[in-house]
């Protein structure tokens, strides 16, 4: 029992536990408002859309866990992860996102009067569909490897091809993140749908009702 | 018993028996754990998980916990401090034994 033995069985409880498809279906509406909210801006020159996707997880995490709770434990139980692994990623992901945010503040404030930090900006802005492609698809592997759900390459590797084909064709982002959305959300509906079948409920089960122990 | 660390006296019987062994990794990489998803995660018979899991309880490895959620009640299973470490040891004591072996 060594060091990657345990990261299988770790892998196996991850692949088990989202097997529904429902962390998909809340990605996939994330982007969907992400990309609605972009679109909605240039329509309406509304430009506070981004407070919609920035109260989401708040909104939407609660709600998550409690479809969890109704369709998932009755089904195969419940199980609470802990610290290893991808809650580590997780931290390190959410670090990387916040020193990346500030990194930008700090270049957008300095470009303003220095010269090195215009150049660096005039050189990100026009190829951010690529930058963001790459880095989804870093972010997508990383992910799919620890949590061994090899459907989070395909998502990764499809917004790397639609944000290239968008940077050279010229397709507004905001398509893109539809698309994308729309992918996902079909992908983790499909995927609840096998679930359900695969784990029928019988008439009056519940969530773990008291085993003999 | 023996001090010398490669031998195989050492390993812990109780965690050594492969549906223990499952048991006992499967809730070393996890918080808690249920007793429908251990049965669902191991394959194991409603039964046959039940008293290894009582075995483990004995031994103070396993800890059960009762709960509510949602105002329903629910056993959660976790490995005790005493469990961890016991695990932990059983791994090093493997290693030992494997890395004392001949070629």
């Amino acid at each position: 029992m060594n060091e990657s033995s345990l990261r299988e069985v770790e892998k196996r409880t991850y692949m088990s536990y989202h097997q529904d498809g429902l962390i998909d279906i809340f990605v996939g509406v994330y982007v969907l408002l992400f990309g609605l909210g972009i679109l909605f801006s240039t329509v309406t020159s509304f430009s506070t859309w981004f407070v919609i996707p920035a109260i989401f997880p708040a909104v939407m995490v609660p709600i998550w866990m409690s479809v969890k709770k109704r369709i998932t434990m009755p089904r195969i139980g419940y199980v609470k992860i802990g610290s290893r692994g991808v809650n580590k990623l997780m931290a390190i992901f959410i670090g990387l996102m916040v020193a990346g945010l500030g990194a930008f503040m700090v270049l957008t404030f300095a470009s303003r009067s220095q010269a090195w930090a215009l150049t660096l900006r005039n050189l990100i802005i026009p190829n951010g569909m690529i930058i963001m492609g790459i880095g989804a698809v870093i972010i997508s592997a990383l992910f799919a490897y620890t949590m061994g759900l090899k459907r989070l390459y395909a998502y990764g590797l499809l917004t790397l091809v639609l944000f290239f084909t968008g940077h050279y064709i010229i397709i507004p982002f905001a398509y893109l993140l539809v698309i994308i959305a729309f992918v996902i959300i079909i992908n983790g509906s499909v995927l609840l749908m096998r679930f359900i079948r695969k784990y029928p409920l019988a008439p009056g089960d519940k969530a773990n009702v008291e085993e003999p122990l | 018993m023996s001090k010398n660390p490669s031998n195989l006296r050492n390993i812990d019987r109780l965690i050594h028996e492969p549906a223990r062994l499952m048991i006992m990794t499967q809730l070393y990489v996890v918080e808690s754990a249920d007793f429908l998803f251990l049965q669902n995660q191991l394959q194991m018979t409603p039964g046959n998980l039940s008293s290894h899991l009582s075995k483990l309880e004995e031994a103070g490895y396993v800890e059960i916990v009762k709960e509510f959620i949602e105002r329903k009640p629910h056993t959660a299973l976790k490995l005790t401090k005493t469990g961890r470490d016991a695990f932990k040891e059983y791994q090093q004591n493997l290693k030992r034994i494997f890395a004392n072996l001949p070629e």
